[in-house]
């Protein structure tokens, strides 16, 4: 040990006291990983919902990090490395007790016991975060990767999942900011500043430090290995049509007249049993005389109610299944359509192209294909 | 060429009045409603039923003009937002063309706005008002 130390001492002393800990692509990692968090947050929380494109970028890109993480934790330099961070459970315990009672015995060089705890926990909260999302963006929209393989039933369960983890990661993150604040002011180091530069203090009478080099080659290859992999299956899954979402043969008659007074609403946006009623009634019709042929009568019923929600597995299928009892026949009635709207000012909904809050395709352009991507909203400006 | 022009001009003028006064779609669904006891279309009446508040239909549809909007050489919108061609033939050549639609709007909106079917007369009326729009 003195012969180390001896080695060490014929070095600069500037270059003994600080050292390299965090490589430059473990720092760029967490920082890109806070940007995508702040985007995702900022997307999932705040912005409107045809912000959503934006947040479906944020997951993959925070899928690619985290996949690139743990391949550098294996081939990293010294402190990327997770096995530097792996602390058995007394030892953790006892460095809590020690931040607690702020009276630290040992120093770390690399991430302490109690930081080491926060990026496992991180790193695996993330992973379910993003593939609950992912799961949600298949079942729920009908769109990504799992598209076809998730039902929605699927993004029944992985909805509340991707929300409960995502206030988990909140706290989350509060507590690991607490936790640099805290160490700061225990060791007296910018820990911001060091995951910038990538430089910690050594203090004097530290052991050696062995640092091993990181292999960059290998890393590569791991990862491009993985995503070859793990983009070819999901490429095989991208390949399934999206589930629950038919192809539905354009109806002349259905789109003449009743398209005559209001767009052809989706079949898919109301229940078999509503059509019904809705076709019988047809001599006050909303408030209106709407009186059609019985031929026509006829095929429009038989056409809606072939398509009505039961035959389908959108998201607004499955949600306007649920009618408002009380008004069997109108979709702005329902639980559903109320919640998804109620920020929208009864200004917007007279803006010139909208004009009435039945007229979905006056902001959903993408209405008459029953899919209601969040990013084909567009509400038109007024003037 | 100055006679040229002149004779186009000239041609184009007698074929436009020809046309006009040739019997076409709309000339036959009017003859249409005189075979059902019409008389001789009064574009006065029309004009006064276009304009009217009766009231006496569907509550949310008192008169034309609710949905047409006042002015017939000017579109309308439906109660849903979609807009609605002018009602004034200039405007919208193809207006009183199509029997069929001509039968199902005037069934609908004579129920939905007076709260009777309109009779054949009442139907020329309206045609001959809009053809003079």
């Amino acid at each position: 040990m003195s012969d180390t130390n001896t080695q060490n001492n014929k070095k600069t002393k500037r270059e003994s006291r600080m050292v390299k800990v965090w490589d430059l692509p473990t720092r760029a990692f967490h920082w890109s990983l806070v940007a995508m968090v702040f985007i995702g947050l900022v997307t999932g929380y705040i912005a409107p919902e045809w912000w959503m494109g934006l947040h479906i970028w944020a997951g993959y890109i925070t899928v690619t990090l985290l996949v690139f993480r743990l391949v550098w934790g294996v081939f990293g330099s010294e402190y990327a490395r997770l096995e530097t961070f792996t602390f058995s459970f007394s030892h953790i315990i006892s460095h809590m007790k020690e931040i607690v009672t702020l009276r630290p015995v040992r120093h770390y060089i690399g991430h302490n016991p109690s930081g080491a705890v926060m990026i496992f926990a991180l790193l695996l909260v993330l992973s379910i975060i993003t593939v609950s999302g992912l799961l949600v963006l298949g079942g729920e929209e009908n769109q990504g990767p799992m598209a076809g393989a998730a039902s929605y039933a699927v993004s029944e369960i992985a909805a509340p999942i991707h929300s409960i983890f995502v206030v988990l990661l909140v706290i989350m993150v509060v507590l690991h900011i607490g936790g640099v604040i805290l160490e700061g002011k225990i060791t007296g180091e910018n820990l911001v500043l060091s995951m910038i530069t990538g430089l910690k203090r050594v203090p004097e009478g530290t052991a050696p430090l062995v640092h091993r080099q990181a292999r960059p080659l290998a890393a590569i290859l791991v990862t491009a290995t993985f995503f070859a992999i793990g983009g070819s299956l999901l490429a095989a899954f991208a390949t399934m049509p999206p589930s629950g979402l038919n192809h539905l043969e354009p109806n002349k008659v259905y789109e003449t007249d009743c398209g005559d007074c209001h767009l052809p609403y989706h079949p898919s946006l109301l229940p078999a049993k509503s059509w019904e009623q809705m076709m019988a009634t047809l001599d006050d019709h909303f408030g209106e005389d709407a009186t059609l042929g019985a031929d026509s009568v006829n095929e429009i019923t038989t056409y809606l109610v072939n398509n009505a929600a039961e035959k389908w597995d959108t998201e607004a299928a499955n949600r306007f299944k649920n009618i408002d009892p009380e008004y069997p026949m109108q979709i702005t009635k329902t639980s559903y359509w109320i919640r998804k709207h109620h920020e929208i000012s009864p200004e917007t909904f007279k803006i010139k192209g909208v004009g009435v809050k039945s007229n979905c395709g006056g902001c959903h352009t993408d209405h008459y294909t029953g899919r209601f991507d969040d990013q084909k909203i567009k509400i038109p400006k007024a003037k | 060429m100055k006679n040229a022009k002149l004779f186009l001009i000239a041609a184009s003028i007698i074929v436009a009045l020809t046309a006009s006064a040739e019997a076409g779609p709309r000339e036959d669904i009017i003859a249409g409603f005189t075979a059902e006891g019409a008389g001789a279309p009064n574009p006065d009446n029309g004009k006064m039923m276009f304009n009217k508040n009766y009231a006496s239909g569907k509550p949310d549809t008192p008169g034309c003009t609710t949905c047409h909007g006042s002015n017939p050489s000017q579109g309308g919108e439906t109660r849903t937002g979609k807009p609605i061609d002018p009602m004034a033939v200039s405007k919208t050549p193809d207006r009183f063309t199509d029997k069929a639609k001509v039968d199902k709007w005037f069934l609908r909106n004579c129920q939905g706005v007076i709260g009777r079917e309109c009779t054949a007369q009442e139907k020329v009326d309206f045609i001959s008002f809009m053809m003079t729009q």
